[in-house]
């Protein structure tokens, strides 16, 4: 067996640990992703009763993106069990409460509805920031690619960058450019 | 943005004067960038002034624009709304879009660009172009404005028609330079 084959064999029967980047992703799209490795999909040998899923650390959950008004319009439905004991939350509410809940909830409710999600659900490992545990972070051997590229805002760029990128309009000659 | 403070020379001048610099009339006392700027100089009893233009920041960068339309139109460019160093170009330093006769951009690519610019600041991509005492930093928004957010650009309608026109335009040329050459 050559060298590389050995290292697969060994990631393949040993739990691996991914690193997740969710800064500026979008939760639900990034579900089908992170389900793969915690089941362990990505593995030659997976079946779905053998239990030779990855552990996820996903780091900066707080700083999730929704596309539009997704963050106004999309509600989260709770029940308490009683009479009238329903509630819609809006996502930026529940984000207030607890940075981990939407990013948890996306990745349990695109899973299919058996009796090894929440023992899956177990190897998910989220973190609002990047203050991870030294105990969780020394088993990482990782990085799963994020899917979605950060924008870079204008305050990033410098000022000389910005004065000498190509200009497509010019001002007109009596245009007052600043307040004074 | 109109609220001209009045240097001390021009105060003892006259009420009258003062008139003179209120923005309506294009004018402007005191400014460190414009393209047009007001000397004024005393000369015995005499108080000149007058006003002069200064060259374009933009002069040496700018593309050069050849065809019929619109700049934008020329260069056929997909904008994003995260394409900040293009954005910025049609905005005023507190974050307003320029009107259509100032960027000399046709109807349609304007409308695009004032959608495509609320979106960079919806999205706090522009946060440094905003008025003075707003609240700079995206994070410290109030409700979900203070989160992360993106935009699909395709939910910018575009209008077929002004593109068919367009079209029809070049062939017309195209044609043109045929028969010329013929």
């Amino acid at each position: 067996m050559s060298q590389l084959g050995r290292v697969k064999q060994w990631n393949t029967f040993a739990r691996c640990w991914h690193l997740f980047d969710a800064a500026w992703q979008n939760p639900l799209e990034c579900a089908p992703t992170i389900e793969k490795y915690l089941k362990g999909l990505i593995k030659p040998i997976y079946h779905p009763l053998v239990d030779c899923g990855d552990h996820v650390v996903v780091i900066n959950s707080k700083q999730i993106a929704f596309p539009g008004e997704e963050w106004r319009r999309r509600a989260y439905f709770h029940h308490t069990g009683y009479s009238g004991g329903a509630s819609w939350t809006p996502a930026w509410e529940l984000h207030d409460r607890d940075p981990t809940m939407i990013f948890r909830k996306a990745v349990y409710h695109h899973m299919k509805g058996n009796l090894f999600r929440r023992v899956v659900m177990e190897r998910l490992h989220i973190y609002p920031d990047s203050n991870v545990p030294e105990e969780v972070m020394e088993n990482i051997s990782n990085q799963i690619r994020s899917l979605r590229s950060i924008p870079k805002t204008l305050d990033s760029y410098s000022k000389d960058e910005i004065e000498k990128y190509p200009k497509i309009i010019d001002y007109p000659e009596d245009f007052i450019l600043t307040k004074n | 943005m109109f609220k001209t403070p009045i240097s001390g020379i021009l105060y003892g001048a006259s009420k009258v004067s003062t008139k003179l610099f209120v923005p309506s009339s294009g004018l402007h006392a005191t400014a460190s960038m414009k393209l047009k700027e007001i000397h004024s100089n005393k000369v015995g009893n005499k108080l000149i002034i007058e006003g002069a233009y200064t060259s374009s920041p933009r002069k040496d960068y700018l593309i050069q624009n050849n065809g019929e339309c619109c700049p934008l139109c020329n260069l056929g460019l997909d904008v994003k709304h995260t394409d900040v160093l293009i954005l910025s170009q049609f905005v005023r330093p507190d974050g307003c879009m320029m009107p259509q006769r100032i960027t000399g951009l046709c109807k349609t690519q304007q409308k695009k660009m004032s959608k495509l610019v609320s979106m960079a600041h919806k999205a706090g991509l522009m946060c440094n172009l905003a008025p003075e005492n707003s609240k700079k930093d995206p994070t410290k928004r109030k409700l979900w404005k203070k989160y992360n957010t993106y935009f699909d650009e395709s939910t910018i309608k575009v209008y077929e028609s002004h593109f068919k026109t367009i079209k029809e335009n070049i062939l017309l040329d195209y044609m043109k330079s045929r028969k010329s050459e013929n």
